[in-house]
This record gives structure tokens, sequence and C-alpha cells, in this order.
């Protein structure tokens, strides 16, 4: 390969000489092992740790949904009681949607956008390792109340006086994701003790701090892409000539920073009203749980598209990489992108719609709620736009983006069976809700991610993925999640509800709801062997060349593995699609030496970007167990704010500090092309 | 059931075998995506197979017809869309694979795209929610609020039959609905069934047929969600929240409901029941509702059962009309054994196989009559449950909850910890008497 | 915070103004959150509150207009000084804007001082977090931005002993300042935006624009 030539081993940091930072302390300079982890600073490094919590919370809320469908299997089930049951799918939902699928967008984001942009890293380098430790510290608080959980479960706080002053002995999380007020508030006057009455145990405190800090995690984050992407794309990288997913990682950041204030708002509410009696949604003062609901659903839907945008990125990537062919209608798909995020943030109240509105804005909300689906349409007619009259290829990334495709069309349209809100006053909270955003969110991004990770592994990794296995687990996935939530529907529309614990025998459900669960069986045999597929190549996997997938965008034109600097010389692009151009067309990549002769400049790693995020962690353990009653916790909540403040003072005073790393070819300006084997 | 395991195995193992057979992996894909319109098909070809007990594809009101009629514009619109795009897709994936050879050779055509196609689709795709959009604005006002033309039929005056005050004759029959954790409470103001009027009615709500019923969801603790599936879709009952429906049942039978929203520990168990019956039906059960409760025969066992009902605290928040009328937080217990459920309809008191078998000629709102002994069994369960039937030595029978969280054993309505402990305590001579005191509450 | 603040950018905005402008949007929305919120509840609550008493308390005559139309004031002039800071930075001149920046850090503490004065006075007069919605909402809302004017003194003071390292200079430390003011202007925009629709508008009118019964008022 004629690039590998230009990207020989280089200087090793560790061949420097002790750097200190301003404040006098060694910075921490590993390139491998645990401290490297820890400390670095490096936005490829970041994306696999991104990409492995998700992967581990992905399979832990697997879980939990195998639980849950195990309970379901039977009328009448006992496999788990209904207080487990509750906190099983709250849990499901949460570690889903906030660990699973969010950080594994975080993933790519962190990985992909930089390369795809001909950037060396990321704007802020320590803030995304802070957005990454402190998403980990969140999901940790959110967790650990499952510890707390299995230890009642076997007596082992029994004889603590705290204990025994509980009410309510529910540890983990137990209100659904959407914890509507106020059974996840208070209720009643509040006393002299400050304590109006409950509904939920502690698990509502540790679910309102943990979403609070992974609030904080993806808010850094998505600042931090936003100033990348709008201030380091690469010579000649207009916004026109972003690559898609580049683009949907532009409009989902937007979503997050606009989005998430109003959760953020709500949780604060919530908290107050729990901690110190306020009464924002303590409807016996006169508070509205209404609100909460508003409140969340504002957040909530773009959320929904802050899950799925990403995904509609990678198979924007994967479809005309495998269809040899350039992405149909780029604006339009730009453009569509841009305005579901905007028409997300008008149709928050579909998930109200038998709360009683009234019929104007139930209209109103109904009738936007039907107009989002035109561009999310014309993503799908774009989609076989490129795939007609392209050569199409079908790779394991390209066989689960085609399923992303067609599942998602299925979820799409039953979404618009209920966007009609009288047929949705039927529906709603029922198994028919269930298998629709089932459809979206499995069927649809985990689908879409699980390509993006087929697609992008062995520029990851430097390996292939196992094809065989992969196909195995396509169609297994596929599959079982067919088997799993298409009766779903069927279910619904006969009325079964959601969030039941069990049903009862007589209502016709027994036999969709076995055959469910032996769906969800092979959907989680499927999803644990696709994962184990990659984990296990990226250590035993055959060598990747370059360029495998004949790829079309920056990455592709970097080594596998990419060497920590990115760019050797930082690209010069003149067209979309750059590197296919470059290889097959007329338009080439021109190169800007930019390192001199010392080469590139190297952003120093840190530990302060962890320290801080520890200082989350103490606050998201102390508030929790303060609430339970356990004494003395209150010093860990200001100790951990201390923490955090002390990491935040250090970090701005420590300095960036910087090295420079020697790069192959400081002279040379083209790369050459590596796949003109291919034309 | 042999139909049940052949459709079973038609959706799950036909399209396995197709995919082991299928060695090329388009056509693996593209058979399992299949899948789920071959399930539609499948489910879809048999009508039997829609009429659940709950199932609001047989509609049975009005109301329950509007919202089924617009769900199927949805469903034929999308079906048709699905038809089209999925067969386009479909198509286009087949028919541009990647032929053997033409890795190597130059890449197709780059093109960009049309902005006449994308124009043309977007107006398509307008155009056709359009269609439904229409029938959807009409229903939503149609469920606002009783029609205007179902007035003059519904008012009280036209059809009730009892004695009612004048005031209220002109009024369609207004019903107010109260969510607890997890039960309903029924009150008819205008017939003075009321919390107030020291008789509301739990679970079971009765309703005239033919006529527009006036509905006021209320809560008094968290948000839940009033929904007969076969006679109207749900609203919300959110505290500090004023909502109201409208329903009407055009068939008289026994219709099943449940809380639909979220509600904590038992939110599964909180189910109702709705009696759909004739006018002058209606206004003989408001009578018999207003009777006090049967006097148990003195020195029987039933009335010792009213002694311990008393001793035991029982009557401090259950009301039996007549004798004990201090209980305003638990389920009116006045007519109790003349109710088709206990335990917020999660018991079902009819015997189960004489249902099922009316339930399978396709009648699912045709009720099995009260088996009595299934009854007693259920009232001896339901209250001996959670630790409170103990044997001689005071250990608990029956450890497990019919109804976890539920406050008749719970106590949790006190907010206050270690009340769990004061948890009544009954033996089996104690429960036999207070089974057999309400077995007489007809 | 940024770790290339010298290398030229796309939009040829600094990384860290960029940064500053798209979290300022994403405390837009914050605020803008919490202000719906209280104006829901007014409209919804005319009345203010019930004290301990059991008396029935209205808004107008718990607030201290006279006070806190002096720390808006306060705080405004506080916004003129920041903008001669970093004026003063911009030029160079070091001790103008040591000389400024003091002055921002006094009027933001005179400002925070106006406010616990206010919360306990209300507190006294018997409006509490618990004892009504509008107590909770003005509580949360004021103690929010409250909360923001420390945050912003605290950064103001770390920047003020940093210009004694001497390592605050040039166009970075410009920048650095800069972007301090920034967020300072914000929170004063904020305050404004508070000070009109919380405080001010229960003036309108003889009953507020609340219909809040102004005329019967008990002491």
């Amino acid at each position: 390969m004629a690039t590998a030539a230009h990207h020989a081993p280089v200087t090793d940091k560790t061949e420097l000489p002790v750097e200190r930072s301003d404040i006098g302390l060694v910075r921490p300079d590993r390139t491998t092992g645990l401290l490297d982890w820890l400390t670095t600073v490096d936005h490829k490094k970041i994306g696999i740790l991104y990409g492995a919590f998700a992967m581990f919370f992905f399979l832990l809320g697997g879980v939990e949904a195998l639980a849950i469908r195990t309970q379901l299997a039977k009328p009448n089930n006992d496999f788990i009681s209904a207080p487990m049951y509750n906190q099983m799918f709250t849990m499901h939902g949460t570690t889903m949607i906030f660990l699973g699928v969010m950080p594994l967008s975080a993933a790519f984001f962190n990985f992909l956008v930089p390369l795809q942009i001909g950037a060396r890293d990321v704007a802020f380098p320590r803030l995304n390792a802070f957005s990454l430790w402190t998403f980990v510290f969140g999901a940790f608080a959110l967790n650990v109340s499952w510890v707390f959980e299995f230890g009642h479960l076997q007596g082992w706080f029994n004889n603590y006086e705290w204990y025994s002053k509980l009410v309510y002995k529910d540890f983990a999380p137990a209100n659904g994701w959407f914890s509507y007020a106020p059974l996840s508030g208070t209720f009643g006057q509040a006393d002299a003790a400050l304590h109006a009455q409950r509904f939920t145990g502690v698990g509502t405190d540790f679910w309102i701090i943990g979403i609070q800090i992974l609030g904080v995690a993806s808010l850094a984050a998505s600042f931090n892409f936003i100033v990348t992407i709008f201030n380091m794309r690469a010579p000649g990288m207009t916004m026109m000539r972003l690559p898609v997913f580049t683009w949907m990682t532009l409009v989902t950041a937007f979503l997050i920073i606009l989005a998430f204030p109003a959760i953020t708002v709500a949780l604060i509410e919530l908290m107050f009203d729990r901690q110190f009696g306020a009464n924002f949604f303590n409807p016996t003062n006169g508070g509205q749980p209404i609100l909460w609901q508003h409140l969340f659903w504002i957040f909530g839907h773009p959320e929904v598209y802050i899950l799925v945008l990403p995904a509609m990125g990678i198979v924007s990537e994967i479809l005309p990489t495998f269809s040899r062919k350039a992405l149909f209608g780029y604006p339009i798909i730009v453009f569509s992108g841009a305005v579901i995020g905007f028409l997300g943030f008008a149709v928050w109240s579909h998930h109200m719609f038998t709360t009683g509105l009234g019929p104007v804005p139930t209209a109103a909300f109904s009738l936007l709620t039907m107009a989002i689906a035109v561009p999310t349409g014309v993503k799908i007619f774009n989609w076989v736009g490129t795939i007609w009259g392209g050569q199409v290829r079908f790779t394991p990334p390209m066989v689960l983006s085609l399923g992303f495709i067609w599942m998602f069309m299925c979820g799409g349209f039953s979404g618009i069976m209920h966007s009609s809100a009288p047929a949705d006053s039927q529906q709603q909270d029922t198994y028919f809700v269930v298998a629709h955003f089932h459809y979206v969110l499995l069927g649809g991004v985990l689908l879409g991610l699980m390509a993006g990770l087929y697609f992008w592994f062995p520029k990851i990794f430097g390996r292939m993925p196992n094809a065989p296995i992969a196909y195995i687990a396509s169609a297994m996935v596929i599959f079982g999640f067919n088997l799993a939530f298409g009766p779903m529907h069927y279910l619904g529309l006969t009325g079964m509800p959601r969030r039941t614990h069990t049903y009862q025998t007589g209502f016709g459900w027994e036999q969709w709801n076995f055959v469910a669960t032996i769906g969800a069986y092979i959907l989680g045999l499927g999803v644990f062997l696709a994962f184990a597929n990659l984990v296990w190549t990226a250590w035993r996997g055959k060598r990747a060349e370059t360029d495998p997938w004949d790829g079309r965008t920056l990455e592709w034109s970097l080594p596998s593995p990419v060497p920590a600097y990115n760019f050797a010389q930082t690209p010069v692009v003149t067209t979309r699609d750059a590197w296919f151009e470059h290889k097959h067309g007329g338009a080439r990549i021109g190169a800007l030496a930019d390192g001199g002769p010392e080469g590139v400049h190297m952003p120093s790693q840190s530990w302060m970007p962890l320290l801080a995020a520890v200082g989350f962690l103490m606050v998201g353990l102390g508030i929790p167990m303060m609430s339970m009653g356990i004494p003395h916790l209150g010093w860990l909540v200001i100790a951990g704010l201390g923490v955090l403040i002390l990491g935040i003072w250090l970090w701005a005073i420590e300095g960036p500090g910087g090295y420079h790393l020697k790069t192959p070819s400081a002279k040379t300006v083209t790369p050459t092309p590596t796949a003109s084997a291919h034309a | 059931m042999f139909l049940a395991v052949r459709r079973f195995l038609l959706t799950s193992l036909l399209p396995l075998g197709i995919l082991t057979l299928a060695g090329c992996a388009m056509r693996r894909f593209a058979l399992t995506c299949l899948l789920p319109l071959g399930f539609l098909a499948l489910t879809g070809c048999s009508k039997g197979q829609w009429v659940g007990r709950q199932s609001p594809m047989d509609p049975k009101g009005p109301l329950a017809q509007s919202q089924f009629d617009v769900f199927m514009d949805t469903v034929w619109l999308s079906l048709i869309l699905f038809v089209i795009v999925g067969g386009i897709l479909v198509y286009a994936v087949i028919r541009f694979r990647e032929r053997p050879g033409q890795a190597n050779t130059r890449p197709p055509e780059q093109g960009h795209g049309n902005p006449m196609i994308e124009i043309g689709l977007i107006m398509a795709s307008v155009a056709s929610l359009v269609v439904i959009a229409i029938p959807t604005l009409e229903a939503i006002w149609y469920m606002d609020d009783v029609p205007v033309e179902s007035k003059p039929a519904s008012k009280l005056s036209a059809w009730y039959t009892g004695k009612i005050d004048p005031k209220v004759a002109e009024d369609v029959l207004t019903i107010d609905v109260v969510g607890k954790q997890w039960w309903f409470r029924f009150e008819y103001p205008q017939l003075g069934l009321t919390q107030e009027g020291k008789r509301a009615i739990p679970n079971e709500i009765v309703i005239p047929r033919g006529k527009a019923v006036r509905i006021n969801l209320r809560s008094e603790d968290v948000i839940h969600s009033f929904w007969i599936p076969k006679i109207a879709g749900k609203v919300d009952m959110v505290p500090g929240r004023r909502n109201h429906m409208w329903i009407q049942g055009d068939q008289v039978g026994l219709y099943y409901g449940q809380c639909a929203e979220f509600c904590g520990d038992s939110h599964a168990y909180m189910r109702f029941r709705c009696r759909v019956v004739e006018p002058e039906d209606f206004a003989k059960w408001v009578e018999a509702q207003r009777v006090p409760a049967v006097e148990p025969a003195a020195n029987s066992l039933a009335a010792t059962g009213k002694a311990l009902f008393a001793q035991k605290n029982c009557a401090m928040c259950h009301r039996i009309g007549g004798q004990y009328d201090a209980g305003n937080f638990a389920p009116d217990l006045t007519h109790v054994a003349s109710r088709t459920s206990l335990a917020g309809a999660w018991l079902d008191n009819r015997d189960p196989a004489t249902q099922l078998a009316i339930d399978a000629k396709g009648n699912t709102e045709l009720s099995a009559p009260i088996d009595p002994a299934l009854q007693r069994k259920n009232l001896a369960a339901w209250i001996g449950s959670s630790g409170v039937l103990v044997d001689a030595n005071g250990k608990p029978v029956h450890a497990a909850d019919i109804k976890p969280g539920n406050r008749m054993h719970y106590y949790r309505m006190f907010n206050v910890a270690g009340l769990n402990e004061t948890k009544v305590k009954l033996t089996q001579a104690e429960l036999d008497a207070i089974v057999e005191y309400l077995m007489t509450l007809n | 915070m940024s770790d290339s603040a010298a290398a030229p950018t796309s939009t040829g905005i600094d990384h860290k103004k960029l940064i500053m402008w798209l979290f300022l949007a994403s405390d837009c929305m914050f605020f803008g959150t919490l202000i719906s919120t209280h104006l829901l509840y007014r409209k919804l609550y005319p009345t203010g509150f019930t004290d301990a008493e059991g008396h029935v308390r209205f808004v107008q005559n718990l607030f201290d207009i006279e006070l806190t139309s002096f720390s808006t004031f306060i705080l405004l002039m506080s916004s003129f000084l920041m903008a001669l800071a970093v004026s003063a930075m911009h030029k160079g001149q070091i001790a103008s804007f040591r000389r400024n920046v003091l002055g921002v850090i006094l009027f933001g503490l005179i400002f925070l001082g106006c406010q616990v004065y206010e919360f306990t006075h209300f507190y006294h007069k018997g409006l509490t977090i618990q004892n009504s919605v509008f107590g909770s909402t003005f509580y949360v809302l004021t103690g929010t931005h409250g909360t923001h004017v420390a945050i912003g003194v605290l950064w103001l003071i770390l920047l003020y002993f940093y210009s004694f390292t001497g390592k605050l200079r040039g166009h970075i430390g410009a920048l650095d300042v800069e972007i301090a003011g920034l967020y300072w202007h914000f929170v004063d925009i904020v305050w404004i935006i508070i000070f009109t629709v919380v405080y001010l508008v229960e003036y309108l009118g003889p009953n507020g624009i609340w219909g809040s019964a102004v005329a019967t008022i008990t002491p």
C-alpha cells in the first residue's frame, strides 16, 4: 500500500522528556495501558471507550429486556415480582436510550467526525475526555441502584436504622423512563420534616441524578462537536461537502443543546419537589403534573431524533459505498435532516394525546406529527434512489443497512397510524406503541449502529470482522427482532396494555406473547453474537487493508488503524466524496504541509477531566444515599462538588501543553490513491 | 389450538427454512424483511382472531367505531405506500445487485439526484397525508364531547324510568370516575350514588345501552387512564386536572376496561368492568344500589364476621352501607357479592371455563354467571394474602401479595415506616367468618 | 480550555468564543424553561401564597421593588464595567483591566447580597419554597440565576488573580476575558428579563397583569 509508506512508525511521545504542566505537575504520557486509557485525549481512543461502554450497557439492557420477556412468556407468570418488573422496564428503557444508543452514537461522532472533516482531533480534546468520564460515572450512578436493590433483597441492610425508616424499598428506578409526576414526585402537604408523601423510593433519586449527570456529558460533547464541525474543517471542506454522517452529527448536537435544558430544568424541579418539598408537580399544593409531561416531552421527542439521526447518517454513508454510487439528492437528505430536527421540537404533545389537551391542540399536534413523516419519507426515497442504478454489494454492513431501511419503514408506517389522535387514543400505552418504537429504535437505530460498527471496524482496529458470523448474526437479529416485535402489533391492537407485569388468560394474548419471547431470545443471541464477533476479531481478525470497502470519504484514505495524528498533512478537498473522486474521478485531494519540520502538534494527556468527572460521581452517589437517610452522606455531596471545582480549576490553569510528533513524510504533499487498482 | 400452532409454525419456521435454503445474503435479507408483511397477512386472515375480550378492533360503540374507522384509513394508506415503496426497494436491490466481475470495473454513473423527482415525491407524500388528516380532524371533534344530535335521545328525562331530580332531567347521564392506586371509583351524582352520599360504586361501571354518557375523570393520587377498548379510547385521569370524555355502548353486555397509564406497583391489576344494560334495567340497578346492605341473621357465622369486620379495622376504610358508614378510603363493599370480580377486577368470580366457551363463539361481551364457590375462594384468597392469614403458631400462610403495594395490606397511605408490622392478622376461623359475612352482601 | 487556540478556524471565530456562544444558546433554553414554568403558574394562580398564619398574601406586597430596582441597576452597571475591562484587555492595559474587573466583582457581590437579603426577607414574610407554587418557582428561578452570578463572580476572581501571574496577556488573554464578558453580559440580560416578567409585570394595571386583586391587600 502506497499510503502506508507515508505513515511508517513515528517518534513516540514517550521518547520525549517528562513534560510538566503550568502548575508543575508531571503530565501523563503513556501511549498504552490503563494510564493511557484513563488520561487519553485522543478522539479515537475516546470513541473506542464510548463504544465499549455502550456495548456493555446494550448487553445489560438486553438482559433486562429478556427478564421482561421471560416474565411475559405466559399469563400470570411469577418469574419476577411486580416491583422488580417495574424496575426492569424502567432501567431497560433508560439504559438503552441513555447508556446504549446515545453513547454508541457518541462513539461514532468521536471516532469519525475529525477523520471525515480532515481534522487532527476535536476542538477541545480534554473536554471530550471529560464528556466520556462524566457519561461513565453517570451511568455508574444510575446502575449502582441495582447493587442497593440486590443488597436489599439479600437482607444486607436489615440491621441499619436508616433502612428500617424507609417507607418504600424499591432501590432501582421504577417510574418508567419518562418518570411521570406525581408517581415520581410528591403528594400531600409537606410537613415540618420537609417530607411530603411519595409514591416511589430512592430509585427515583438515582434516576434523577443519573440522568442529570448524563445530560452534562451529552451537552459538553455536543458543544465540542458543533465547534469541531464548524471550525476544524479541512480547506475546501465546505458545509455542503461535509459527509452526511457529519451533517447528521451536527443536527443531533444542536438538538441536544436545545432539548436537554428542558429535561435539566424538569429534573431540577422534580429534585426540589422530592428533596426540599417544593410544589412544582405536587397536585395537593397546586402543582400541575401535566407540566412534567410537557417539559419531559419537549426534551423527549427531540431525543427520539437524537437517537435516530446518527443512524440515518451512518446508513447514508454505507448505502453509497456499497452501491458504488453517490448519495441520491445529498442537499435534500441534509435539508430533510435539518427539517426533522426542527419539526422534532413541534410534535412533543403527540405523546400526550390522551391527557385531555382539548381538540385544538390535539388537532394541531396530530397534523404536525403527520407533517414530520414527509422529511422522513424523503430520506427513504433518496436511499432507494441511491441504490437505483448502482452495483449493490451485500457485505454485512450493507445487509444491516438494508435491514435498517426496511424496519425503519415498518416503524414509520405504524407511526403514521398513531399520528392520528383518534386512532392513538386506542393505541396509546398498548403494545402497538411498543412495537412501533422498537421498529424505529431497535430495527432502525440498532441495525444502523451495528451496520456502522461493521463498516468502520476495519478503520478502528485495523482488522476485518468475521463475515460469515456477521451474516448469521445479522440474520438472527433481523429474524428474531421481527418475531419478537411483529406480534406486538397484534397484541396492542387487541388491547394489551404496556408496562403491565402480567396479564390474564382469556384475552387472546397468550400465543403471541410466547412467540415474542422466543423472538426476543433469538434477537438477544444475535446481538450477543454480533458483538462477540467484533470483540474477538478486534484482536484476532484478519488484517484490514487501508480501504477495504472502496470507501468514499476522507477516513478511508488513512491507514488502518489510524495513526495518532490522523493526517500527516492536512488534506485539501475540492469535492463531495473526496476520496472516491480522488480514486475514480477527476478531483484529487491536495495536501497542506502544515506540520513544519518539527512535525504535527499534539495535545497533552491530562488527569483533570477524569478528576472533575469523579466529582460528579461523588455527587451522583451522595444525593440518593443522602435521600435514603444513610447518615453523613451530605459530606460526600459537598466533597464531590469540591472535587469537581478543583478538577475544573486545575484543568484551567494546567495549560494545554502539547508536543510535536514527526510524521513520516513532512515533505511529500499528495497522498497516493490506494485503490487505483479498482479503476 | 391446532390453528394457532400452524400459524406459529408458518410465521416462524417458514422464513427460517427459506433462510437456510437461501444461499446468498441478498435473498436472506429480502425474505427476512418480508416477514412482518407475511405476519400481518397471516393474522389478518381470520376475523375471529381480532375479537378479544379487550380488543378495540371489535368496536361496540360509536366512539370506538369512529376511532376504528380512522385507524383503518391509516392502515390502508400505509399498506398501499408500504407495498409501493417496499416493492421498489426490493426491486432495486435485486435489479441492481452486483454481478460477478463487476467489482473491478469502473463505478456506475455518479448521479447526484433529480430535483423534479424529489419535489414530486414530497408533494405526493403531503397529498397522501391529507387523505388521513381529514377523517382525523373529524374524529377529534367528534370525540371531544357529547354530540348535539345525540343529546335529545340521551337526556335523562328521555329514557330514565326511575325517580329523578327535575334539575338534572334535561342533562345527559354524567358519571364521575375517580382513579386511585389501584382501583376505580364510579359516582353517579345525578342519581345520588356518590361518595358524599355514602354509596359510590367501585370497579364495575354500569351504563344504559344506546345513550351517550358524559364521563368526568379525576384522580386522587397519581395519573391513571380510563379505557374501555370496545367502547372508547382512553383519556387520562390527571390529579389537579379536570378531564372529561363521553362514551356510549350500543350492545348489551359486559366489557373489560383497564388503567392504561403506568401508576405504580400493581398497575397491571388496575382493571375494571363496564356493564351495558337496557335503560329500564339501568333504573332497576340504580334502585338496587341505593338499598343498604343486608343485615346478617343473629348468631350466624355471618354475624360474627360482621363484628370482626369492625374489630379488625376493615371498617376504617371500607364502607358497608347501613352498617359501617365511616369508611371513605377503600372500595365500597355494600353490594360486594353482586359483583363479577374482586380486587380491582383482577380476580374473576365467574367460572373461567364457562366464560371461555362463551368467548369462543365470538361474543366476549356475554357474561357467564357468578360462581359462588369461586367467589368465596377469591374472597378468602384476597383477604388472606400478604401474610394476613396466620396459622395456629401465628405464622403467615400466604406470604405472597396478590396485589403488590396494595394499601389494604401495607398501610402505605400513612407514609410512615414500620406500619407494615401492624398488619391485620386473621386466623382461619376469623377469615371464614368475614368471608361468610361478605358473601351475604348482595 | 482550548488546546489549539492559535490555530486558524474554518469560520474565523475562535473555538472558545464559539463554544461560549453555543453554551449561551443552551442556557437560553434553560432559563426559557424556568421562566415559562414561573409564568405558567403565575397565570394559573394569580393570587400569591398563604403564609404560616394562614393569611393569603399578594405578591405586590411581598416585593420590595425599590431594592430590586437598585440591584438591577447595580448589575447593569457591572456589565458596563465588564465591557470596559474587556476593552482594556484588548488594548493591553492590564492595570485598567484589574480596576474594572474588581468593580465587576464588587457589583456582582452587591447584587448577590441584595438577593440573599431579599430571600431572607421574603422568608420572614412567610414565603417558603414549600408553602406555594409561587414560592417554588420564584426561589428556584431567581436562585438559579443567582447561582449563575456566583459562578461568574468566582470566574472573575480567578481571572483577577491570574492576571498577576503574567500569563494573562496578548490576544489569548484578551479572548479569555472577552469570553468571561460574554457570560457576564448574558447573565445580566437574563436578569433584565427576569426583572421584567417576574417583578415589574406584577405592577402593571391596578390589579396586576395576572389579575390578582391587589386592591384588597391584607398587610
